[in-house]
């Protein structure tokens, strides 16, 4: 068997069905509700931290709810989790790299690594601010979500789809043409 | 109770990050494939995991052993989504996948996850303005209760669905199309 191989897209699927599945359980006994497992308020731990830096965010609804929630904390762990889980994968199978910024981004955009980071940083603000306003990011609203037939994720989901395809032809409005001049 | 809390949070992490990594769904051409509708693998591994747990998590509802806790539509779920996803086609991944990325070496991933955390503390600075406009009127958010109708009814007919899809994608597009 060949061990760098990626992964079919149903193993992965039902693998990630059973996580979710278990996780809801153990989560419900731990954090005293019925939470599925998700990213955001992981993020939102972090969030909560760096609020301590500026005056008068301690009586915050939303510092309040990341930085004092058992789930927030929980969640926070599961995102060092992944970091330890996606490097144990990517040695595993060889695909470990220190990569600054995407290959196919530098193939239509070039090296310059500012205009990225600039670029990251944007997109990434946006992940983190629509992820609070929407109760959850891909993972709480569609892999749990969807799974739960939450009319809130629904929509939810449904409007990370239009944006982010909106988006993505918007910067590879030229796809293909890097091809051509080569 | 924390070390036990600790420990359940890094394996879940763990487990949920080999997966992705192992899948190849934290790969920037595969995210961007799937927005620019060119490569599927994505979509297929998330219905799949939605189709499967749909059907696990309610059978275990109707048994009484687990109690589904469903989210509220409000006009936050769409506008958040609209931003979330605009910032998904920016970035090329998900907040997850991010986390992943940055055990796969990927340095430009560890300050997207900064910006996430920037990101809520922006949302927080403004909850007091946004909670009026965007987050008042829920409506209930559990489609079987709207429709009065029995679960099951939604829940096939989604199965069914996601099924469709996921069969029409996988027999139209290949998962190693060279796109860009």
């Amino acid at each position: 068997m060949d061990n760098t191989k990626e992964w079919h897209w149903f193993k992965g699927g039902i693998l990630v069905s059973l996580l979710s599945v278990a996780t809801y359980f153990i989560f419900a006994a731990l954090a005293d509700r019925n939470y599925p497992f998700g990213i955001t308020a992981g993020f939102g731990f972090i969030s909560a931290k760096l609020g301590v830096l500026f005056q008068g965010l301690e009586a915050n609804p939303v510092i309040k709810r990341f930085g004092e929630k058992p789930d927030a904390f929980i969640e926070f762990f599961t995102l060092i989790g992944l970091i330890a889980g996606g490097y144990t994968a990517a040695k595993a199978t060889n695909t470990f790299s220190k990569e600054n910024i995407p290959a196919v981004w530098e193939k239509y955009y070039g090296k310059n690594l500012v205009k990225r980071y600039i670029v990251v940083l944007v997109g990434s603000v946006f992940l983190g601010f629509g992820s609070a306003l929407s109760g959850g990011c891909t993972t709480g609203n569609i892999l749990q979500g969807w799974a739960h037939l939450s009319l809130g994720s629904i929509v939810a989901g449904v409007s990370f789809f239009a944006s982010g395809i909106i988006t993505a032809k918007i910067i590879y409005l030229k796809l293909g043409a890097a091809n051509d001049n080569n | 109770m924390i070390i036990i809390n600790i420990l359940f949070g890094l394996s879940v992490g763990f487990i949920f990050g080999y997966i992705l990594t192992r899948t190849g769904v934290t790969k920037y051409p595969r995210v961007m494939g799937m927005l620019l509708l060119k490569d599927f693998k994505i979509l297929k591994f998330m219905l799949t995991a939605v189709t499967s747990s749909m059907i696990l998590f309610y059978l275990l509802g109707d048994l009484g052993v687990l109690k589904i806790t469903l989210k509220n539509l409000d006009w936050g779920k769409f506008a958040g989504g609209l931003v979330f996803g605009t910032g998904m086609g920016l970035l090329g991944y998900c907040p997850g996948t991010m986390a992943a990325r940055v055990g796969e070496g990927k340095k430009e991933a560890i300050l997207a996850m900064f910006g996430m955390s920037l990101g809520i503390l922006i949302y927080a600075f403004m909850f007091p303005l946004i909670k009026p406009i965007l987050l008042a009127g829920e409506v209930n958010g559990d489609i079987s209760i709207l429709l009065g109708i029995n679960r099951w009814l939604i829940i096939i007919p989604a199965a069914a669905l996601f099924s469709l899809i996921i069969y029409f994608v996988n027999k139209n597009f290949s998962d190693n199309s060279k796109i860009f």
